[in-house]
Order: C-alpha cells, then structure tokens, then sequence
C-alpha cells in the first residue's frame, strides 16, 4: 500500500507539473487536439498508478513525450495557417444575414437545438435577434446580434464616465499579501494604522477581506463582520 | 512561450533521449550477460553425467549472482512481469543442478535462454515493438 500511497504522490505531482507547462486554458477552451492529449494524460497516469508491476517510468515517459509533442504540434500550427485549420478546423458561419446555413450545420453535425441553446446561453431567444452565429473552433457558439438589439455601451449613448480602476486585494483570509502592498504603493504599517484607526482593536488575522484602489477606496469586511467601504482614505 | 517552460521542455528532451538510451545500455546489457552466462554454463555441462562439479556450481552462482545485480536496476525500466520468469528459473537451475537432474536442468538452461532471447527482442527499438 505504502508503494501506492509514494507512486500516486510521484504521478500527481508530474502531472500537476505537466498541466502547469502546458498552460492555463479550461475545458471548454481547448482545441480539438488539447482535449485528446488531456484525456490521453489522465489514462496514462493511472497506469503506474495503481498496478505496482510497471515501473513509473513507463507513466512518466509517455506522457513527457505528449508535452514535446504538444509543443511541437502548437508552434507548428502557430507557423502554418493551414496546418492549424487541420488540426485545429476554422470558424463557421452558422447563421447569416440570409438565414441559417443548414449545409454548414449538417457538416458540423449539429441541430438547431444545438444553435438555440448556445442563443439562449447567451441572452437570445428568438433567430430574429442574431445577425451572425460562429462556431468557433473549440466547439463554442458565438453570436452577433442584429445592430439594433446589441447592448447599449457607455461609448454608445455618449455617458460621461470615471476611469476603470482595479482593486487591489490587501489582506485575504487573514494574510496580508506583501507583493500586493507594492503595487498598492503602501506598506504594512499603512494597513495597521488604518486597521487600528477604523476598526480599534481587530488586526490583521481578523480581516476575512480588505482591497484598495486607485481612487483610495477600501472595501473591508472582517471575518466576523459586515462589509464597510470607506473612501479616498490615501487622502486622509 | 515562457523562459520558464522552454528551460523545462529542453530538460524533458534530453531526460527522454538519457532515458532511452540508459534503457537500451541496461537492459540489453543484462540479458546478453545472463545470455552469455548460460552459454557458459551450456558449455561446460555439455556431455556431462554429473552435474555437481564445482566448475558448474560457480558458473551457475555466476549466473544467479549477475542476475539479481541487474535485476534491480532494470525494474526501474522494464515491467517486473516481463522479467520475473528468468529470475524464476534461474532458481529452478540452481536446484537441478545440486539434485544432479540433468534433463531439468537443460530444460531451464533453455527457459533462461529462451526468455532473455525474447525480451531482448522485445525490448529492443525495432519496426516490430513499434509497430
């Protein structure tokens, strides 16, 4: 058992590994090729897994071997539009201005279910509301709405509107986080001070959340507590 | 792509390329070994009524003595199944051969030779395995 228990340690941590040089992208963002060598990866690994008699080698090298290869299909696709429209297909229109291209959903192999469900999914309930529908190449449904029922923007109805800031996380569950006290443009005797200042005797361990941004703003909110904001505290 | 992974992705190729070529060393150098054991040990027990002379006990500790060396180092590259039979029957040769029974004794001989013949086959990089 105790073989298990180290060869289970050893395989996770290189698959971990391998996923972790391969990239961050998700299920349902991955190409064709990305899912067969993610299905590929797991059956590999259970191998030297579980049956002690096969070396754990014979797991490691095969999946070491897709990594090289993953990287060699993906910078040849990056180098050759047509390789990459093999491996990978192209875009296709499914719907268009002239209605649905039923020859296009028939070589994809899908329905109209198929098509109302992704419209649905993002907000369309009738044909009448889309201009183009795409099927994207790792299999997604992406829709254009006709131009008169598309989201209105800020840009669009001409609103006056502050800058875009992002907060910047202070202290999570506890901990503060140093590199973030940097980007902030404060230090740690900053936050005390303010802690001791707003909140009296809660310290650092006792914040659930505290974020910064641009404008001065900090959202607050102790573990056992509410939220609180207070604003252009840099200012004070 | 990242400094990070291109450092990892050359250490990977050349962690195949070393492993495959240690395989190739350690693997086949142990069965040509154990090979070369028992056609030693062929050799001098051919034509002979008594098998416990002290020539043929030393070639067969030789035999078992080389093996139990690579065998640990191969069972980090070759599945133990594959190998265990050999291991087995050098066993079986050992005993044959203190009880002087001399048809046994050829019949694991040849298992020995027979199973290294075929794993060196078998662990070879040839158009067959691949294939």
């Amino acid at each position: 058992m105790l073989t298990i228990i180290l060869r289970s340690i050893i395989i996770y941590l290189i698959v971990l590994f391998v996923f972790r040089i391969m990239g961050k992208r998700q299920l349902g963002q991955m190409q064709p090729f990305e899912l067969v060598l993610t299905l590929i990866i797991a059956d590999l690994a259970t191998i030297p897994m579980a049956e002690i008699s096969v070396p754990v080698l014979h797991g490691i090298v095969p999946l070491f071997t897709l990594v090289i290869l993953h990287f060699l299909l993906t910078l040849l696709t990056r180098l050759s539009t047509t390789l990459s429209a093999v491996v990978s297909g192209k875009p296709v229109i499914l719907i268009n201005p002239r209605g649905i291209d039923y020859k296009a959903m028939k070589k994809l192999s899908i329905s109209i279910d198929d098509i109302f469900e992704a419209m649905r999914g993002l907000g369309y309930f009738s044909l009448e509301q889309v201009e183009y529908a795409i099927m994207e190449t790792n299999g997604k449904i992406s829709i254009l709405p006709k131009a008169e029922l598309a989201p209105a923007t800020n840009q669009s109805v001409g609103a006056q509107v502050e800058k875009a800031v992002i907060p910047i996380n202070i202290i999570s569950e506890g901990k503060i986080l140093k590199e973030n006290l940097a980007l902030a443009n404060i230090d740690e005797a900053f936050v005390e001070k303010f802690l001791k200042t707003n909140i009296g005797k809660a310290k650092i361990k006792d914040v659930l959340v505290m974020t910064l941004d641009d404008n001065g703003a900090v959202y607050l909110q102790l573990k056992q507590g509410q939220k609180q904001i207070f604003e252009n505290v840099r200012a004070a | 792509m990242k400094i990070f992974s291109k450092i990892m992705l050359v250490l990977i190729f050349v962690f195949l390329i070393a492993i495959s070529i240690i395989e190739e060393v350690v693997a086949s150098g142990s069965l040509q070994e154990a090979m070369a054991d028992c056609l030693y040990l062929e050799e001098i027990s051919e034509g002979r009524e008594d098998l416990r002379t002290q020539a043929i006990a030393l070639a067969v500790d030789d035999l078992e003595y080389h093996w139990k060396n690579n065998e640990s180092s191969m069972c980090f590259l070759v599945n133990h199944k594959n190998i265990q039979e050999i291991g087995l029957e050098i066993s079986k040769l050992k005993v044959y051969q203190k009880e002087n029974d001399l048809k046994e004794f050829r019949a694991c001989l040849d298992a020995v030779k027979f199973y290294s013949q075929s794993y060196l086959h078998f662990m070879g990089a040839n158009l067959h395995n691949v294939l």
